[in-house]
């Protein structure tokens, strides 16, 4: 489990006629890893997420620096397309991703484009459709789908070509938090049974805390903290502006472990803090 | 105030959306309007402001029936904001923006001016009056969008997500100026919302829809104690809560929650 998905070195990454967004970024992504990216808003995420789909330099131009290797291949000179088959990409904005009228046609849509029989077409398009929990909508026109079950076909089109990599940038963005939940458990499932390494974008970290294993987390277009879920977390809480890029329920903890002086378990659910703390705490301070 | 009296709702030929809903928001309340996707949320909230009418059934806006207007007509009693900021910018400037409504009223320019001036400012924003709109950040747009609405001097306003896709320190920014419109100017503040800890900590009245019914309609506190389960209308306690009622103290943040927690005697050190 040590092999790299993704590699940034000494990366440095400005749009055409703006700012430097990312400085000088030296990031490992693990082959395996369920990677969450948190940060403030403007801390540099998406970009991040477009330079390791090639996206970023291909497609915006821009000024940069450094080297970002995908899977042990340099994207410098790669088309976005060479890419697509080894890392797939979900942008937080996903209407603009969306390009067919039926479902089914979608899936295909870059499929086909890779060059695939149509034999294998379909039935990719059958299994897709089954493993976002959307059996047997092929036919069904886009409008007659919601925004939820659209992210979710969103997903199934880039899950189709199989790739090894996938990168999600708030994929849960239009979801109530029960949709969001089942999408994020969905993804687990597939993370698992394909042995895929998955790259997600969240604002809202509670809703991954049972499934992440590694964090990073930027900050004013650098990384602040990154590495195994846990470490980063209690990097994270020593800088006081950012903890609350934190799941509220490591907050609790690595506030208490602090407060006490005392180690909590790593939970990574509520019925886990909540047995530990009532083991060892009273609500003292009545009110 | 705005009234609901036995409302039914569906779009065109399609399965009703809104049943029999009948409910009363007062002036001066910070109401959660709280539900899953498709629940009904957005429909009720158009409804009060004439942008679709009741099948069956009345809506008041201060005593009168709206069933004849238009969200124009209504435009300076109920303000809307949209979920997409991009979807409400129509203008070159900041302050053009918000001084599209007044002058679509015809107001006189020195009327104008000052209303625009009040809105800005009510939301932060009195520093960037000469900025292109689309080159503001993206919470910075959401404030404009309730600024524009602002400058019609409406009486209630209707944010749908407005914190959506903020961080946390915008997300604060955001309520803390809607706080303070609701405090200081008692302007009716109707927040869409499935942020479920913004609910918690400023409104003080929730209003829930399940597959178009009204299921629960009372204070915040009651709602998130931390006992009831939420499940079944598609939302779930905020985090905080359930930890905050599992040792019957009242704690809004983690800060609160660990300051109130005592390490048992023996406990491991």
């Amino acid at each position: 489990m040590n092999e790299t998905a993704i590699k940034f070195t000494n990366f440095h990454y400005g749009y055409i006629n703006s700012d430097i967004i990312l400085h000088n970024i030296n990031l490992d992504v693990r082959k395996g890893s369920f990677t969450i990216i948190s940060g403030p808003s403007g801390a540099g995420k998406t970009t991040l997420c477009k330079a390791m789909a090639g996206i970023i330099p291909y497609y915006y131009g821009g000024r940069y620096a450094g080297d970002v290797e995908v899977l042990g291949v340099t994207t410098k000179g790669k088309r976005v397309s060479d890419l697509a088959m080894r890392i797939g990409l979900m942008l937080d904005d996903y209407e603009s991703q969306l390009v067919s009228l039926t479902a089914g046609e979608e899936i295909a849509f870059s499929l086909l484009n890779h060059g695939f029989a149509a034999e294998e077409v379909e039935a990719r398009t059958k299994q897709v459709l089954m493993d976002v929990g959307l059996p047997g909508r092929e036919n069904y026109q886009l409008d007659e789908l919601s925004g939820g079950q659209r992210q979710r076909l969103l997903l199934a089109s880039v899950l189709a070509v199989h790739p090894e990599v996938l990168v999600l940038d708030e994929p849960v963005s239009a979801m109530d938090p029960d949709g969001a939940n089942a999408l994020y458990k969905l993804l687990y499932k597939i993370y698992k049974e394909y042995n895929m390494t998955v790259v997600v974008v969240e604002h809202n970290i509670n809703f991954l805390l049972p499934y992440v294993t590694d964090m990073i987390v930027m900050n004013k277009g650098r990384v602040a903290a990154q590495g195994f879920f846990e470490e980063a977390a209690a990097m994270t809480y020593a800088i006081p502006e950012l903890r609350r890029n934190l799941p509220e329920l490591w907050q609790v903890k690595l506030n208490l472990e602090q407060r006490f002086g005392i180690s909590l378990r790593a939970w990574r659910k509520e019925a886990e803090a909540l047995e530990e703390l009532k083991e060892k705490f009273v609500g003292g301070a009545l009110g | 105030m705005i009234e609901a009296k036995a409302v039914n709702f569906a779009y065109h030929r399609g399965e009703p959306v809104i049943n029999d809903i009948t409910c009363k928001i007062e002036d001066g309340e910070f109401v959660a309007l709280l539900g899953h996707n498709g629940s009904g949320k957005t429909t009720l909230s158009r409804l009060f402001m004439a942008l679709v009418h009741p099948r069956s059934g009345d809506i008041f806006v201060d005593g009168d029936n709206i069933e004849k207007l238009e969200p124009a007509d209504l435009a300076h009693q109920v303000g809307y904001v949209f979920q997409n900021p991009d979807l409400q910018i129509l203008e070159d400037t900041v302050f053009a923006e918000v001084a599209y409504g007044p002058r679509c009223k015809k107001l006189s320019e020195t009327a104008i001016k000052e209303q625009v001036q009040a809105a800005l400012q009510a939301m932060g924003l009195e520093n960037l009056a000469d900025a292109y709109p689309r080159t503001l950040s993206f919470g910075q747009k959401r404030r404009l969008g309730v600024a524009a609405a602002l400058a019609l001097n409406p009486r209630t306003l209707i944010l749908d997500e407005i914190t959506n896709g903020q961080d946390e320190q915008e997300k604060d920014d955001m309520m803390d100026y809607l706080q303070k419109l609701n405090k200081e100017k008692r302007i009716t503040i109707i927040l869409i919302t499935h942020d479920m800890n913004i609910a918690r900590q400023y409104a003080k009245r929730a209003i829930v829809l399940n597959d178009g019914n009204l299921v629960f309609d009372g204070t915040t506190q009651d709602l998130y104690n931390g006992v009831r389960d939420l499940k079944e209308w598609g939302l779930t306690q905020p985090i905080m809560a359930i930890l905050s009622a599992a040792f019957i103290i009242s704690a809004p943040t983690v800060e609160d929650f660990c300051e109130k927690l005592c390490l048992k005697e023996g406990g491991e050190r």
